[in-house]
């Protein structure tokens, strides 16, 4: 077997011991195989035939050359012999006359010499066919067995079978557990977003009991942080904002629709419910106005108020966003690729585009215009306005009885009062009614007769006290009916509207005709009577279904490790990775279905799994060996996102403000960012008091001009679900100058000062167990201790800089503290707060 | 100091492991996991296999003119037009053509004479209207391309086409594909930076969207760094009031040695790299009010740019600013002015977009040229399309004459970076309405722009949702005839 010249390299910079390992790591996919080793043609094949040559011999009719499909197995036989060197397949890639070569070298896709050797050697094992992994119907996995390590077992849950079964196929090691500190602080971030409070800390010290680290999982779980920690994803992924985007970008009122996603994941919706409630709350038997609202997911995309635009354009460009959005989130396919063409490597084509489209495509809206409570909409009033709304119908009815009475009362005195008037020298009437009244009254029309009435309801103070009263009331009611939120839902209208394929996705290009239905090459809708929203919603969660839970599944696992099982988190296609824990991931997958679609359960599973609970130390033949640590034979170590970063400060200074829910926030951003983006149409007020420090996710989401605080974050503007991870010096500039921190830091300090302590190196250590729940290293509070001393020098030689910090940020320093002091432990807050292990989830 | 030995040590390390990958494992990893990275490192050298061919320029300024500026005004200058003053657009030119709801359908509308007079200018005879008259002093420095043409209608898609390829946001732009492509230059400065201003008083100023400057799917540290027109220029740059920039350095020293504690114990690369990132950070702390200290700049300098040079937030002071941060090794810098969008407005603010523009932009040329940058640096000048050489409004209400979107044609200009010099490229026909020799697409542009970068358009992808991406999508041609 010739060696491939990578390996070679491989060897060359390694040695011998690591190119060794290198052999048998499945993560080189384009390694030699084995000699008795068999091809899979869904691991090793399909890949290389999609990524090189599927753009021309793929499922896409129109780029179609030589009418060959190497999608499909009959087609491909055309070109595929008993061995290899008699296929024309292999030949073509072989060959080195231009003209013939594939893929062409003009494709800039070339073959490798162990692509080629994987190609050969399937070929001569008979060129066996199969369907895309994720496309096969779910089975659950057997477990396999694990023998233990060094004569311990750290089997915690079957998910340390799939994963330590690998590792021992490979001859290497789970990492031990980490430190009972650092797993509390990992799985309280986790879990909440939080970092563990001091009382956590105590409870989960005292708590002796074997299972104590399970118990600890269980009271986060059922924390209502939970539910905020888990939203920030979903609004990601469901393309949240508190504006419009575009030109003119107003604001809308769709935080009714966060609350509920919060609520849900604290309230342990299955997740089957949670998904057909988002896409048919309002289809389903009986909707409720939960129901209704939680349709708000689908409505949560972009409105171009911009003027000029073509409402149809719009209308088809909300719809498509709807479509796409459903099979990012629950699907993991990139469908928008099938809004021009067939999919070039899935078996969708553009027909099972437009008809996804069509089941999204029967909402009354016609896309005009830049309302941001574009109709339907259901008005959301919070407690409070329910009940001022309450209090003031009440009024109205109590002014209406108290009108009609008088009214009875005048009408019974009606022609008394007739008399006085003709009576009067200088009546107090208008003149028509005059005219009226003296006309005998059985001659009198409808009219004249209403006329007299008014005349005499208006002539009376009580009647006119009480109309007044009336009039302020409804005002009142109006003033406020127009300050609740009103979320946009879908509803479908009455009117069936036809949809068209579009060529090019353009708008106005229609072709033919189609009806909502699912892609052909993924299992059937089931029969019913109707085909619409909530039939989709219910073929989504079917339990046949082999992309939704999978899907699912890896999301959570990515939030939880950083990576997902399936790194392409948004495409489970054939472009897709090909996950290294497969079964695990079927496995998880089955185990989701058939816990019904238990989030809690899933992550719980997770979490008090060994896998989980590794130290994330990382030993340098692990990491040259498998540096991205897909295989997890040690525990996942990545920063954190950056509103967790923001929460973080907030929780450990004791700022934090715990409010659950309720309108949009407007923490500190430096001034002008709003104006300057449109040219001074919106300025950006920031809140004061208590709304200074809510969690990130309650600070309002500007489109056009997103919140300077937070980075490495989804646009909220399309559709995200794989999450983001650079280091750059700006996000130093951040954490190190941001008001937030600053005044963190301030805050953290004066706690710590007020804390009773023997010592300096005492108050360090608490500084550092609240930031980072452990006790400080001996070396670290050398280092932090020289730094304090150092500052107090030069604070106390330039008192007038020690006072400027502690002005930093809205919340009063306490002067009780000297102010040199108070500056000293705020500069050493701040530093803390900028450890790598505090922007790490460890 | 001891410590700071330890962290080169620890980064020569990294540097070894990412270039090992970057030659052997990430090839074999890249087929398994789909790694898009293709071994750029954190620190951001570019990629190892670019640039493709010697490059002619190796930073690009682009003067975007946001609104679409009327090249039937500035530059296209056509005869006929002014002989059909008033008369209806000849329907053989607009049968069929799409135009904004604003126009609707164009039959019947009115031609519409430019508003100033044209004259040809320098040795190479450009034609430049009277608007222009600074830009008309520097023609023999530039590429006029007269035969620009789009796709997109409405400013935000046709914005987005032009410097990301797509008309819908989420693809990296120009200046995202090409520090992602070619890496830094500069440890002080962002990679790439972009800037923003409006003429006072316009009333047709688009939004600046972020996502001009986006990084879309590629990471996003390769997202264009807005410098702003006031306060800080890079948001949080300035340290807290009260921590005097020493004690940073003190306090930043103390989490680099305990960082570096960090590192031994657990072997992550990833704190190394915070490490090199938090003292990038220090260095930028200093290098951004060095970069708008303008008190080193001669008068003469100053003076070149104009009576708003010195008012942070103009473009004049933008442009100035262009050079400062080319001159410090910033790759890409995106000038934008908005305000370009005369749709009733071409005989009032057109004349205050000019003034505030023209000078400024002339003045960059001559200010790179005269230190010797105009070389291979890339100027770009042009917007997102073009305007209506029909009317837009009532021909009898002077006023208010104005001229609508038009993507059938427009005119951009380049100067420096191996682009030819006082030629005209292209041409519309008679009444500037469609392009008749020489088409260049906005792809073509693009492809361009990167060959001019020694990057082949075709080859600078990055995969996402399981396709190869590129700046030009699927099409675009180098326009080799504007390449010197």
């Amino acid at each position: 077997m010739q060696l491939p010249c990578s390996r070679r390299a491989y060897a060359l910079i390694f040695g011998t011991v690591i190119a060794a390992t290198a052999i048998l790591n499945p993560l080189l996919l384009s390694r030699p195989l084995l000699a008795d080793e068999t091809i899979s043609f869904r691991r090793h094949v399909l890949p290389i035939l999609s990524n090189h040559c599927f753009y021309c011999h793929g499922p896409d009719d129109e780029a179609r050359q030589a009418d060959l499909r190497l999608d499909d197995p009959e087609s491909a036989r055309h070109v595929i012999d008993v061995t290899a060197t008699d296929s024309e397949l292999f030949r073509r890639i072989t060959t080195d006359d231009a003209d013939e070569q594939m893929p062409p070298p003009t494709a800039n896709k070339p073959l490798s010499s162990s692509h080629i050797d994987i190609i050969r050697q399937w070929i001569d094992q008979g060129a066996p066919w199969g369907d895309h992994w994720s496309w096969t119907p779910l089975t659950r996995p057997t477990l396999p067995p694990v023998d233990p390590f060094d004569g311990n077992t750290l089997v915690e849950n079957p998910i340390d079978r799939f994963i330590q079964a690998k590792l021992q196929t490979l001859s290497r090691q789970p990492a031990p557990a980490a430190d009972r500190t650092t797993l509390l602080r990992r799985v309280t971030l986790d879990l909440t977003g939080l970092p563990p409070s001091p009382t956590q800390r105590q409870d989960y010290a005292r708590d002796t009991h074997p299972n104590a680290y399970a118990r600890y999982v269980d009271r986060v779980l059922s924390a209502p942080s939970f539910g905020e920690r888990m939203a920030w994803n979903w609004l990601d992924a469901a393309r949240y904002a508190d504006s419009n985007g575009y030109q003119g970008d107003r604001d809308r009122t769709m935080w009714p629709w966060r609350d509920w996603v919060v609520a849900a994941f604290n309230e342990s919706m299955p997740y089957d419910q949670f998904t057909t409630w988002q896409l048919a709350g309002d289809l389903i038997d009986n909707p409720n106005p939960q129901s209704v609202l939680a349709t708000g997911f689908c409505r949560n995309h972009m409105i171009n108020g911009e003027g000029g635009r073509i409402p149809e354009e719009n209308r088809v460009d909300y719809i498509m966003d709807m479509t796409e959005t459903m099979g990012t989130v629950w699907l993991g396919l990139t469908l928008n690729c099938c809004r021009c063409h067939d999919h070039k490597f899935d078996q969708l084509s553009r027909e099972d585009y437009y008809r996804l489209f069509a089941f999204f495509n029967q909402t009354p809206i016609n896309g005009g215009g830049g309302d941001p409570q574009t109709k339907p909409v259901l008005a959301v009033p919070t407690r409070q306005q329910q009940q001022q709304v309450n209090r003031l119908r009440e009024t109205l009815r109590d002014l209406e009885q108290r009108l009609d009475q008088r009214r009875q009362q005048l009408a019974k005195v009606r022609s008394t009062w007739e008399q006085q008037i003709l009576a009067q020298k200088i009546p107090i009437v208008p003149a028509e009614t005059l005219t009226a009244l003296k006309i005998p009254v059985k001659n009198r029309s409808t009219e004249q007769q209403q006329q007299i009435v008014q005349s005499q309801h208006d002539a009376d103070d009580e009647h006119q006290k009480l109309t007044a009263q009336h009039k302020t009331v409804t005002d009142q009611r109006n003033q406020l009916e127009s300050t609740i939120a009103k979320v946009m839902v879908m509803q479908d209208q009455t009117e069936y509207r036809s949809t068209f394929m579009l060529e090019r996705g353009l708008y106005n290009k229609q072709q033919r005709e189609v009806t909502a239905g699912v892609p052909q090459s993924l299992p059937a809708l089931a029969d019913s009577a109707s085909t619409n929203r909530l039939d989709l919603a219910n073929w989504i969660i079917d339990r046949d279904n082999p992309l939704t839970t999978r899907v699912t599944v890896n999301r959570i696992w990515q939030q939880v490790f950083g990576i997902g099982l399936v790194k392409t988190v948004e495409d489970f296609g054939v472009q897709g990775e090909v996950p290294v824990h497969l079964d695990l991931l079927n496995w998880l997958a089955c185990e989701f279905r058939d816990t019904d679609w238990d989030i809690k359960h899933l992550l719980r599973l997770i979490v008090t799994s060994h896998t989980y609970r590794q130290t994330s130390k990382i030993q340098p033949r692990d990491h040259e060996f498998d540096p991205a640590n897909r295989l997890l034979a040690h525990g996942a170590r990545y920063r954190m996102p950056s509103w967790m970063l923001r929460d973080q400060a907030l929780a450990v200074s004791g700022l934090l403000v715990r409010t659950v829910g309720g309108a949009p926030v407007r923490p500190y951003q430096p001034k002008g960012v709003w104006s300057e983006a449109t040219f001074g149409n919106r300025q950006y007020q920031p809140d004061s008091g208590a709304d200074l420090y809510r969690r990130s996710l309650y600070t309002f989401w500007r489109r056009i001009a997103a919140p300077t605080m937070f980075f490495d974050t989804a646009s909220r503007q399309t559709c995200t679900v794989n999450e983001v991870r650079t280091n750059t010096p700006l996000h130093a500039l951040l954490t190190l100058n941001d008001t937030t921190y600053v005044e963190a830091a301030r805050a953290l300090a004066e706690i710590a000062l007020r804390h009773s302590c023997a010592n300096d190196l005492k108050r360090i250590d608490f500084v550092i167990q609240r930031v980072l729940s452990r006790k400080v290293a001996d070396a670290e509070l050398q280092i932090l201790n020289q730094g304090l001393q150092r500052a107090r020098g030069q604070f106390k030689a330039d008192p007038t800089s020690a006072a400027k910090l502690l002005h930093v940020g809205e919340s009063h320093y306490d002067e009780s503290f000297d102010t040199v002091e108070t500056a000293s432990w705020t500069s050493l807050c701040l530093a803390i707060l900028n450890l790598d292990e505090t922007l790490t989830r460890e | 100091m001891k410590c700071f030995e330890t962290i080169a040590r620890q980064m020569a390390r990294r540097e070894f492991l990412s270039q090992s990958s970057a030659g052997v494992g990430v090839a074999a990893l890249a087929s398994l996991f789909g790694t898009e990275g293709r071994g750029q490192s954190a620190l951001g050298h570019g990629l190892p296999d670019l640039p493709h061919f010697a490059p002619k320029a190796k930073r690009i300024i682009y003067l975007f003119q946001n609104g679409g500026p009327t090249h039937v005004e500035l530059f296209d200058h056509k005869a006929e037009l002014s002989k059909l003053h008033g008369q209806p657009v000849p329907e053989s030119y607009v049968n069929g053509k799409r135009f904004s709801t604003m126009t609707g359908s164009p039959t019947g509308k009115l031609m519409l004479a430019p508003v100033e007079p044209f004259h040809q200018h320098g040795d190479s005879g450009a034609w430049v209207s009277q608007f222009l008259p600074y830009t008309a002093g520097i023609v023999d420095d530039l590429c006029f391309v007269k035969s620009a043409h789009t796709d997109a209608v409405n400013h935000a898609p046709a914005i987005s086409f032009l410097l990301s390829g797509g008309q819908i946001p989420g693809r990296p732009t120009l200046g995202a594909w090409m520090t992602y492509g070619l890496g830094r230059m500069t440890d002080s400065l962002p990679a790439f930076v972009a800037m923003t201003s409006v003429s006072k008083g316009t009333t047709c100023g688009q939004i600046f969207y972020d996502f001009y400057w986006g990084s879309g799917f590629l990471p996003s540290q390769f997202q264009g760094v807005k410098f702003r027109g006031s306060g800080d220029p890079v948001l949080y740059a300035s340290n807290p009031p009260g921590l005097t920039r020493q004690m940073r350095r003190d306090w930043l020293n103390d989490i680099a040695r305990i960082n570096t504690l960090k590192l031994e114990e657990y072997g992550d690369p990833e704190i190394a790299t915070r490490i090199a990132q938090y003292e990038m950070a220090f260095k930028m702390q200093a290098s951004v009010p060095e970069l708008a200290d303008l008190s080193q700049e001669s008068e003469h300098t100053l003076q070149m740019y104009g009576p708003q040079v010195r008012e942070p937030g103009t473009f004049a002071h933008n442009c100035l600013i262009a050079r400062r941060l080319v001159e410090r090794g910033v790759r890409f810098v995106q000038v934008m002015h908005a305000g370009w969008d005369q749709h009733n407005s071409i005989t009032t603010e057109l004349y205050t977009q000019c003034r505030d523009t023209d000078q400024p932009s002339a003045a960059l040329v001559k200010d790179l040229k005269q230190r010797g940058l105009l070389e291979d640096t890339l100027v770009v000048w042009g917007g997102e399309f073009g305007r209506t050489p029909f009317i837009q409004g009532d021909i009898q209400n002077r006023p208010r004459w104005g001229r609508d979107h038009h993507p059938y044609a427009f005119t951009v200009w380049m100067a420096g970076g191996g682009t030819r010099r006082g030629v005209t490229y292209g041409k519309t026909d008679d009444l500037a309405i469609n392009v008749a020799e020489n088409p260049v697409h906005v792809h073509d542009l693009q492809a361009t722009w990167l060959h001019l970068l020694g990057i082949d358009h075709e080859q600078l992808t990055y995969r996402f949702q399981g396709r190869d991406f590129r700046l030009t999508d699927v099409h675009g041609n180098v326009v080799h005839d504007v390449i010197a």
